[in-house]
């Protein structure tokens, strides 16, 4: 009989597709900025557009950060297993599989 | 940054007599769509709690769920940010000489023009449908004789009184370049 070969990924590979997330996010953001600093109108609106902005950012990568730490990014991830083991508890009560 | 009392190859005596953004409608629209982006997802897993502390308490699905939750939220607050740039940086500033026109389009498109009063033809003001009509914002559209010179002043606030100012503005001009020929 035919069998997949155990497949292991390591868990730290989404940290890395986020990290590159993040990269890009900051790209943007910061090129953003520089848009309106160069050419926005002098005035108190400018600098608050950008402290909120950065606030904002900030609140949000940090609570992200303090979500993600709590997690062991050493363990691997059997693919074969996955679905076998998280597919039939993943939807809430009431859902109806096809 | 640029100053309203700085204008770029600013002339002798020339002075701004209106500043323009596009009517705060424009503002509201990218409010109302970043509460329902952002409050729609928070909704469903308000009521949905139980499953959501499942998810995050196991140790793959826990980090892919925060992952990406995390990528989804900050996409939303980087394109409410783009979208407010774009609002921001689209600007007119009518002064006693001419008008100038900056226009953003997106991150890497930018337009700057400007248009001497004397050399308008005509100027139209536009206010269609019922929110416009309601919340009474517009356009504007300043027509110079060349074929293609029309300055097209998008969605803002009171129309009808910025075209009279720009028709007032327009005459007095060329009653004074004409006086100096």
């Amino acid at each position: 009989m035919f069998t997949f070969p155990e497949l292991t990924l390591p868990v730290s590979i989404f940290l890395l597709l986020y990290g590159a997330y993040l990269l890009l996010f900051l790209f943007y953001s910061l090129f953003n900025i520089y848009h309106l600093i160069r050419y926005g109108l002098y005035g108190f609106g400018l600098y608050l557009i950008i402290t909120v902005f950065a606030g904002g950012t900030i609140l949000l990568v940090s609570g992200s950060i303090f979500l993600l730490m709590k997690y062991d990014w050493s363990q691997p991830i059997f693919v074969n297993g996955l679905i076998e083991t998280y597919g039939n508890n993943l939807l809430p009560e009431g859902f109806v599989e096809f | 940054m640029f100053y309203l009392n700085q204008l770029p190859n600013q002339r002798e005596n020339e002075k701004v007599v209106l500043f323009l953004r596009r009517h705060w409608f424009a503002v509201l629209i990218i409010i109302v769509a970043f509460i329902s982006l952002t409050g729609l997802p928070i909704l469903v897993g308000w009521f949905y709690l139980e499953t959501i502390k499942d998810w995050i308490s196991n140790p793959v699905i826990g980090l892919i769920f925060v992952i990406s939750s995390s990528i989804y939220f900050l996409s939303i607050w980087l394109v409410t940010l783009i979208e407010f740039t774009d609002y921001y940086l689209d600007t007119w500033i009518i002064t006693n000489e001419r008008i100038i026109n900056v226009e953003q389009e997106g991150l890497f498109h930018r337009t700057a023009s400007e248009l001497d009063l004397a050399a308008v033809q005509d100027a139209t003001a536009e206010i269609r449908g019922i929110l416009q009509t309601v919340f009474t914002f517009g356009n504007v559209f300043v027509q110079t004789a060349a074929e293609k010179g029309r300055f097209h002043f998008k969605n803002i606030d009171n129309p009808e009184h910025v075209k009279e100012i720009v028709t007032k503005l327009v005459e007095e001009d060329k009653k004074r370049v004409y006086s100096k020929t």
